[in-house]
């Protein structure tokens, strides 16, 4: 069969749209689950706003950021990981069973990429709703304590940023789980990297100078929340430039070793 | 309701058994509590920056009180994480606990002995050494002899009392297949009321008296106040200690009570 490249396109897009309809039925057969899931969700981020708040009671600025400039980062945190969290959750089963099961041929045995095949699994992940909706409140809410005037380039970048960082959270999260190609689960890997994203929410200034380059140059967790929000706050564009190339390369090396992970794969599957 | 502990040594050494199998978790452990233990001291050491070093600054705390309250407050939430409520709720959610229940033994103290190796190994493998490792990034305080000792005994209660809270969250697997929603609440809540992010004495007037009403004060914030020597008197530790050991009771009450509801329920549901 053969079909031009565009129609392949046309084809994945049209399979992407089935598929995030029926992750959408789940919604509907499991109502409770995601009302605690989202709720979950609500839960955390009440919990950090509240920290946010404590903190600010006792000083008017931290490593030089003000109580609303904070929260507008912690809300403008919640956006990429929650763009990343709705689609490519299906990771983190890679890296916790798929391998150590042997469960992952099924993916190869498709007629589509495997990596669309595994991730076309489960497309929607209803609870990162909460994460979504939570942010872009506190960013709004933020914004306008803030009186934010946002040029049009950077209304226009915006969504851009947001995308960048759904892509760098993507790309980390599957360097991870192909990890487990190689060491049958990655589950504490992925876990141990998830947990110094959470670093991302807060000022970068207020770390120890190892931790600021480790979370910029080594887990770029930094360009998914930090530099945005710096560039919309202040327009202070010094690392911007880096955001795409960052965002690239990450992808490349992940998309690398996934690649790799699957042909290893195949090689020592029966 | 058996209680010899005789009965209950091979659930505990199986515990450890299966506990070593998982090496990899020490890592995790780590390497998640570091980085809680991180992003809450240099939060709240950029608070105290502006505080004189040897003077106190908001709460009563010095900037290296401060920095020594957060970081044993992690290495006490360690402790905590002794894996009882998804293994409880895993259990109960594939129906594994009415192999438990045919056994003469009761679920819940086998649960505790199972645990305690887990908590145990925590504290050695995961515990010490963020304590180190932080000791050599941060100032730290050095606690009185006496103030160590009576944090041990705290501890040892807060143990129990975090049992209790994670063994009540694992038997929502009776009632909700997705306890992963539950505990993720549990975590936020009980780390917030408990003083592990934010300590009590910072908090304000309503917030604190909510703080102080709730058990979870006795996890952290309790044996806190005695290692830093935060209490008044021989009558103040006495207190804390009277009042964990109150909370520990009444929820092991709360425990038996509803357990012995849900397996009622249990029973309603099987077939």
């Amino acid at each position: 069969m053969t079909r031009t490249r565009l129609g392949t396109a046309l084809w994945y897009v049209r399979l992407s749209w089935f598929l995030g309809g029926v992750g959408l039925q789940r919604l509907a057969a499991y109502r409770l689950d995601f009302a605690l899931g989202a709720g979950a969700f609500l839960v955390r981020v009440g919990v950090q706003t509240a920290v946010v708040g404590l903190v600010f009671r006792q000083v008017p600025a931290v490593g030089g950021w003000s109580y609303h400039e904070v929260l507008f980062l912690l809300g403008f945190s919640l956006l990429p990981r929650g763009l990343d969290h709705l689609f490519t959750d299906q990771l983190w089963e890679l890296g916790r069973k798929l391998v150590q099961r042997g469960e992952f041929y099924r993916y190869l045995i498709r007629p589509v990429n495997p990596l669309f095949s595994l991730l076309s699994e489960r497309f929607f992940h209803p609870d990162a709703l909460g994460e979504l909706v939570v942010g872009a409140a506190l960013v709004t809410y933020a914004g306008t304590s803030l009186d934010l005037d946002l040029t049009a380039t950077q209304w226009a970048l915006a969504p851009l940023l947001v995308l960048c960082g759904a892509l760098i959270h993507t790309a980390v999260k599957l360097f991870f789980a192909s990890l487990s190609f190689w060491t049958v689960t990655s589950l504490p890997a992925l876990y141990a990297a998830s947990q110094v994203s959470e670093f991302a929410a807060y000022p970068l200034d207020i770390y120890h100078a190892s931790l600021r380059a480790l979370l910029t140059w080594v887990l770029p967790f930094a360009f998914t929340s930090y530099v945005p929000a710096v560039y919309l706050l202040s327009g202070d564009t010094a690392l911007l430039g880096w955001l795409p190339v960052v965002t690239a390369l990450s992808l490349l090396l992940a998309l690398a070793v996934w690649r790799r992970g699957v042909n290893a794969y195949e090689m020592t599957g029966s | 309701m058996n209680v010899r502990a005789g009965r209950y040594v091979p659930f505990a050494t199986g515990g450890l058994q299966s506990l070593l199998q998982y090496r990899s978790m020490f890592v995790v452990t780590g390497v998640t509590a570091a980085a809680g233990a991180a992003v809450t001291v240099f939060l709240w050491r950029a608070v105290y920056a502006g505080s004189p070093d040897g003077g106190t600054g908001p709460g009563g705390f010095t900037p290296a009180g401060i920095t020594t309250y957060l970081l044993v407050a992690q290495v006490l939430q360690i402790l905590h994480a002794n894996r009882v409520d998804d293994e409880v709720a895993a259990e109960v959610y594939r129906g594994d606990v009415a192999v438990m229940l045919v056994r003469p033994v009761s679920y819940p103290l086998v649960r505790l002995f199972a645990c305690l190796p887990v908590v145990a190994a925590n504290a050695v493998l995961v515990g010490v050494p963020v304590l180190v490792l932080f000791s050599f990034l941060v100032p730290l305080t050095t606690p009185r002899p006496v103030d160590a000792a009576l944090f041990a005994v705290s501890t040892a209660l807060s143990v129990l009392i975090a049992f209790c809270v994670n063994l009540l969250t694992g038997m929502t697997g009776f009632v909700t297949t997705n306890t992963w929603g539950v505990r993720m609440v549990k975590q936020s809540v009980v780390a917030f009321f408990a003083g592990q992010l934010v300590p009590i004495a910072l908090m304000p007037g309503p917030l604190a008296a909510v703080a102080h009403a709730l058990p979870f004060r006795g996890m952290v914030d309790g044996p806190l106040t005695l290692l830093l020597g935060r209490y008044d008197g021989a009558g103040g530790a006495v207190a804390v200690l009277a009042q964990q050991a109150g909370w520990v009771a009444g929820l092991s009450v709360l425990c038996a009570v509803l357990w012995r509801a849900a397996l009622g329920r249990l029973e309603v549901l099987g077939g």
